[in-house]
C-alpha cells in the first residue's frame, strides 16, 4: 500500500469550458468541481454532448479552439494548477505527468511508421536520454500486457487487432512513466471478451504504478467492472459522484435512475428495463435557467424550473438534486440461482 | 420466411510466396426466420456473422448452401430475378452516421425509395409523402421536425430511427440489424431495440439481430432465437433466453462472463469462466474450432470436431457443438441475494 503514497491526487474546481458558436459562447463543461483521490479509479459516464470528452482534455490543457477554459482550476499534486502551464512546460506536462488513451486508440496510430519508430518519436520530443531504456520499459509494458513486445515494435497499426492497438495507446501513455492517466472510451468498439481483457490490464496497471486514473466512458458497464469512484455527468455538469457500488446500487440523482434502468442487461426484469425518454442536450438546447435535466426528469418540480441545484455532499456522495434520495430503483431484481 | 442451410463462405486472401491463404468465414451455417420471429448470431469479430447477414440481404453470394425467400431457392436464379426477392430482406447497419447521405434531407431520403414503390404497386403521387410521415411515426419520431432536416442535424439515435423507416419503404420481410445499436448511445439503445421489436409485433417484420453483446439480445422481444457463432461454426443454438441462462457450450459462457457485472447492483455469477483472449487468429483448423482458449478442453478437442446437435441431458430446443458440455451459472446475480 505504500507505493499508493507516490500516486497525485487531482482536484478539478469550478472548471468552465466554453466552446465558440454562432449564437455566442456556449459552456459545454460548467463549474465542475471533482476530487480524485490518489491512487484511485474514477469513471466518468455520460451520454455524448454531456461534456465528459471536454472534462477530459482539460486535464491535458488540450481545448482545442473554439473551445477553452474560461474559469477554474485543476490541481495536480507535483504538478500545480495544470491550466496555468504554458508553451514548452505545457508540452513536457503531456505524456511526461499526465498520460492520455485517446478514444479510438485504434486510430490514432500512425499508419505508416512502425510503433518502435513512433516510440523513439515520442522519447525524442521529451528529450530522453537513454532511449534503449525506453524501448525496454516499452518491451516490459507490452509483455505486461500479455503481448510480444519486440514484435509489436516492428509492426505497423494495421498489423495489429483493435485490442492490440488499444494496448499500444495505454503503453505509449505510460511509458513516460506519467502517474496520472485519462482514458476516454478505451473500450468502445471492442469485442466484449477483448473488453474485459483490457479492463482487466487498466486495473492491474493502475495498481501495480500507483497511478491516479480518469476513465471516461458511455457505457456504465464498462466502468462499473474497474472504477473505484463513479461520476456522472449532464449538460457539462457532475449530478452526482461517489463510490461506484453505491452510486449504481443506491442511485441518488434521477439521471443516474434512469441511465441505470436504460443498461442493457443479462439479468433483470426485462418490463422495467427503457430506455431515457427524450434525447442528450446538446450545446444549443441546454435551458439558460433552472436544472439542465429537468426535461427529462421523472420527479421534476417547480422549483426545478427556476434554480440550479447546487452540488451537495453528503457522506461521501455528491447529488445535485433538489429532490434527491434513495427511491426505489424501478430495475427490479431477479434470482436465477 | 427465410431459410438458410449449410451456408458454406472462404474468402481467399492474397499470400506470399505461399500463394493465397483460405479463411472459412462460414462452415455451414443453418437458420430460420419466421414471419415477425426473430434470430439473433452473437460472436466476437472474425466470426463470420457480418458475412452471414450480407448473404441474407443478397449483399454477397454463398459457395454453397442454399437461402429459400418465401419458398422459392435462390440458387436457381439469376442474379436478376433474385433481386425482387433480396429487396424483401433491407439491412440496417452500424453507423447511422454513414448510412444517410449527408446532402439529402430526410424528405428526399426517404422519396426516393418511396416514389420506386409506388410506380412498382401503382400507387398515386400524393401516396409518397403520406407514406414519409406515416413511417417516421412508425419509428417514434416527429415527421414535422424531421422531414425537412440533414443528417447532421439529428442525434444518433434519430438517425437510426430514419434508416429503419428508409429500411421500411421497401415493406420488407425481414430486416437485418447488423451491430444497430452498437454506436448508439447506451441510454438510448432500448429505445431501438423496443422499435425492432414493435415492428415484429405490429407489421410482422422478421428480425435477424448481429451482435457482439448478449445481453441486447434479450431485449429483441419474445420467442427469439440465439445462435452462437464462433470462426463460421454454429456452436450453441436454441431460446434466447434458455442460452443466456442455461449455457451449456464453454464458448457461450465465456462471452457471457466478459459481459461487465453492475456491481452495487449485480454481483458475479458463481461459475465464471475467465475468458481467454485469442491474440494469434491463425489457429489450425483440427478438432474443435475453440479448443486452444477452452479451459475444458482434452486430448479430443484437438483431434475431432465436435457437430452442432441434440443433446439427451438438456431441452430439445437447445442444440451445442461441444464434448464436455455442462451447465454453469455465469451471468450476475443480484446484489445481496
Amino acid at each position: 500500500m505504500e507505493r499508493h503514497l507516490t500516486a497525485p491526487g487531482v482536484r478539478i474546481r469550478g472548471l468552465t469550458v466554453v466552446y465558440n458558436t454562432p449564437s455566442g459562447e456556449l459552456p459545454a463543461v460548467s463549474g465542475v468541481d471533482l476530487t480524485l483521490a490518489p491512487g484511485t479509479i474514477t469513471g466518468v459516464v455520460g451520454e455524448s454532448g454531456s461534456g465528459k470528452s471536454t472534462l477530459a482534455l482539460s486535464m491535458l490543457n488540450a481545448v482545442q479552439p473554439p473551445g477553452r477554459i474560461s474559469a477554474g482550476s485543476v490541481e495536480i499534486d507535483g504538478l500545480g494548477d495544470v491550466v496555468r502551464l504554458r508553451g514548452e512546460e505545457l508540452r513536457r506536462t503531456r505524456g511526461r505527468k499526465v498520460g492520455y488513451v485517446f478514444q479510438a486508440a485504434q486510430n490514432s496510430l500512425n499508419p505508416l511508421k512502425t510503433i518502435g519508430a513512433q516510440l523513439l518519436d515520442l522519447g525524442r520530443s521529451h528529450d530522453v536520454g537513454d532511449l534503449r531504456a525506453l524501448v525496454r520499459d516499452a518491451r516490459e509494458l507490452l509483455g505486461r500486457m500479455g503481448m510480444d513486445g519486440a514484435r509489436v515494435l516492428d509492426s505497423r497499426q494495421h498489423e495489429l487487432s483493435g485490442g492490440m492497438r488499444q494496448r499500444v495507446g495505454i503503453m505509449f501513455a505510460l511509458v513516460l512513466d506519467a502517474r496520472v492517466v485519462v482514458l476516454d472510451e478505451p473500450t468502445t468498439a471492442l469485442d466484449m471478451i477483448t473488453q474485459a481483457t483490457i479492463l482487466r490490464i487498466i486495473r492491474e496497471v493502475h495498481d501495480e504504478r500507483a497511478l491516479t486514473t480518469l476513465v471516461i466512458t458511455h457505457d456504465v458497464g464498462a466502468v462499473a467492472e474497474v472504477a473505484d469512484d463513479l461520476a456522472v455527468m449532464y449538460g457539462g455538469r457532475v449530478v452526482e459522484h461517489g463510490p461506484v457500488a453505491e452510486v449504481l446500487g443506491a442511485p441518488e440523482h434521477p439521471y443516474t435512475r434512469g441511465l441505470i434502468r436504460a443498461i442493457p442487461r443479462l439479468s433483470g426484469d426485462l418490463g422495467l428495463a427503457r430506455a431515457l425518454p427524450g434525447r442528450p442536450p446538446t450545446l444549443g438546447t441546454l435551458p439558460a435557467a433552472g436544472c439542465v435535466f429537468r426535461e427529462r426528469c421523472e420527479s421534476s418540480l417547480d422549483l426545478c424550473r427556476t434554480a440550479e441545484p447546487v452540488p451537495a455532499a453528503r457522506a461521501g456522495r455528491t447529488v445535485a438534486c433538489h429532490l434527491p434520495g434513495p427511491h426505489a430503483v424501478p430495475v427490479k431484481r431477479k434470482e436465477y440461482a | 420466411m427465410i431459410t438458410g442451410t449449410a451456408i458454406t463462405k472462404t474468402f481467399r486472401q492474397r499470400g506470399g510466396v505461399l500463394g493465397h491463404r483460405e479463411v472459412p468465414a462460414l462452415r455451414g451455417v443453418d437458420f430460420a426466420i419466421e414471419r415477425g420471429g426473430a434470430v439473433c448470431f452473437i460472436g466476437e469479430s472474425g466470426c463470420g456473422k457480418t458475412t452471414l447477414g450480407r448473404i441474407i440481404a443478397g449483399l454477397e453470394t454463398c459457395d454453397s448452401g442454399e437461402i429459400v425467400i418465401d419458398g422459392t431457392p435462390m440458387s436457381g436464379l439469376s442474379p436478376r430475378r433474385r433481386r425482387p426477392y433480396f429487396r424483401r430482406v433491407q439491412m440496417i447497419h452500424q453507423d447511422p452516421y454513414s448510412a444517410l447521405n449527408p446532402t439529402r434531407t430526410i424528405h428526399q431520403t426517404l422519396r426516393a425509395p418511396l416514389a420506386l414503390r409506388a410506380r412498382q404497386t401503382g400507387r398515386p403521387k400524393p401516396w409518397i409523402d403520406a407514406r414519409a410521415e406515416e413511417l417516421l411515426a412508425l419509428v417514434g419520431i416527429d415527421p414535422g421536425y424531421v422531414l425537412p432536416r440533414y443528417p447532421h442535424q439529428l442525434s444518433g439515435g434519430m438517425r437510426q430511427r430514419v434508416v429503419i423507416a428508409r429500411a421500411l419503404t421497401m415493406d420488407p420481410e425481414a430486416l437485418v440489424a447488423d451491430e444497430a445499436v452498437s454506436m448508439i448511445d447506451v441510454s438510448l439503445r432500448l429505445g431501438i431495440l423496443a422499435l425492432l421489436r414493435r415492428l415484429r409485433e405490429q407489421l410482422g417484420v422478421g428480425v435477424l439481430f448481429i451482435t457482439h453483446d448478449i445481453a441486447t439480445a434479450r431485449y429483441i422481444g419474445d420467442e427469439s432465437e440465439l445462435y452462437v457463432l464462433y470462426r463460421g461454426q454454429v456452436v450453441e443454438h436454441g431460446p434466447t433466453e434458455t442460452v443466456i441462462n442455461e449455457p451449456v457450450h464453454p464458448y457461450t459462457q465465456s462471452l457471457l462472463s466478459a459481459t461487465p457485472v453492475l456491481h452495487g447492483l449485480e454481483r458475479p455469477g458463481p461459475d465464471r469462466i475467465v475468458p481467454t483472449e485469442a491474440l494469434d487468429e491463425r489457429h489450425g483448423d483440427a478438432g474443435c474450432l475453440f479448443a486452444r482458449r477452452c479451459p475444458l478442453a482434452t486430448e479430443r478437442c484437438e483431434r475431432d470436431r465436435p457437430v452442432l446437435g441434440h443433446d439427451p441431458a438438456y431441452p430439445t430446443t437447445q442444440r451445442h457443438a461441444c464434448f464436455h458440455p455442462r451447465r454453469r451459472q455465469v451471468i450476475p446475480l443480484a446484489a445481496g441475494a
